[in-house]
């Protein structure tokens, strides 16, 4: 379970909206599965179908995070036409290159669906070795 | 001459489980080729034809080696390595080599 207030969920969802119709992406930062802390990032191969972050700014963010105490619980991208459930892009992407080893094994893959653009559909997912897991957002 | 490598948790079953390793090299190439010393199968993970993998991106304190002089990238006593993979995926509806390729003119 992953947790975190509605007005982080809204902020995830501005960044998204802002972006469209190309996807956009974001880190989150917390501790033992509790979100504190949203980045807002650059997607630095914009499409309506792929993401990458920048490079420099995710290694800047990790760095962040790590000074401030926290883990890296998760991030999150957006679908802007596709159902919120990781693609087999986002499966391959969250491996090692060739291999089945997940990249970062704790941390929660959001993904925030505008197939219906006025209701956006975030879910959360686990991508571990060779299985992707449903993991509940939970919005006290 | 001791150069710190943090080794990301996909590749520490290569490392014994160490999160931090130190060797000595004086480029990045020669850096590959220390790792693979000690640890067989490191320098496979991170590079092909001698080049550094796509989506994985390698930081000398903290310069992206990509900026700098890529595998050419000199080290010195002292430096902190970060192996750090990329974050990317997408919906995939139109991801295909092609729309990489566009994207990248
Ligand atoms: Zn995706």
């Amino acid at each position: 379970m992953l947790t975190f207030r509605k007005s982080d969920l809204q902020t995830m969802i501005d960044h998204c909206t802002a972006g469209l119709p190309n996807e956009a992406c974001g880190m989150l930062a917390g501790k033992a599965g509790k979100v504190e802390k949203i980045y807002c990032m650059k997607n630095a191969k914009p499409g309506p179908d792929f993401y990458e972050m920048d490079a420099e700014e995710q290694f800047r963010v990790m760095k962040d995070i790590r000074d401030a105490g926290l883990e890296m619980v998760g991030m999150f991208h957006s679908h802007p036409t596709g159902q919120a459930y990781p693609s087999s892009v986002d499966v391959e992407k969250a491996y090692w290159p060739g291999t089945q080893l997940p990249n970062y094994p704790d941390a929660v893959y959001v993904i925030i669906s505008f197939m219906d653009r006025a209701k956006p559909v975030a879910r959360g997912f686990s991508i571990e070795e060779g299985k992707v897991d449903e993991v509940r957002l939970s919005m006290p | 001459m001791s150069i710190k490598v943090r080794i990301p948790t996909p590749l520490q079953k290569l490392s014994n489980g160490k999160a931090e390793v130190e060797c000595s090299a004086k480029n990045i190439t020669e850096l590959l080729d220390a790792l693979e010393k000690d640890y067989p199968g490191m320098k496979e993970r991170l590079s092909e034809g001698g080049k550094v993998r796509r989506f994985i991106n390698i930081y000398v304190n903290e310069e992206d080696i990509r900026f700098v002089n890529k595998e050419e990238t000199a080290l010195k006593d002292g430096d902190s390595i970060s192996i750090v993979p990329a974050i990317a995926g997408g919906c995939g509806l139109l991801w295909n080599a092609e729309s990489e390729n566009r994207r990248k003119r």
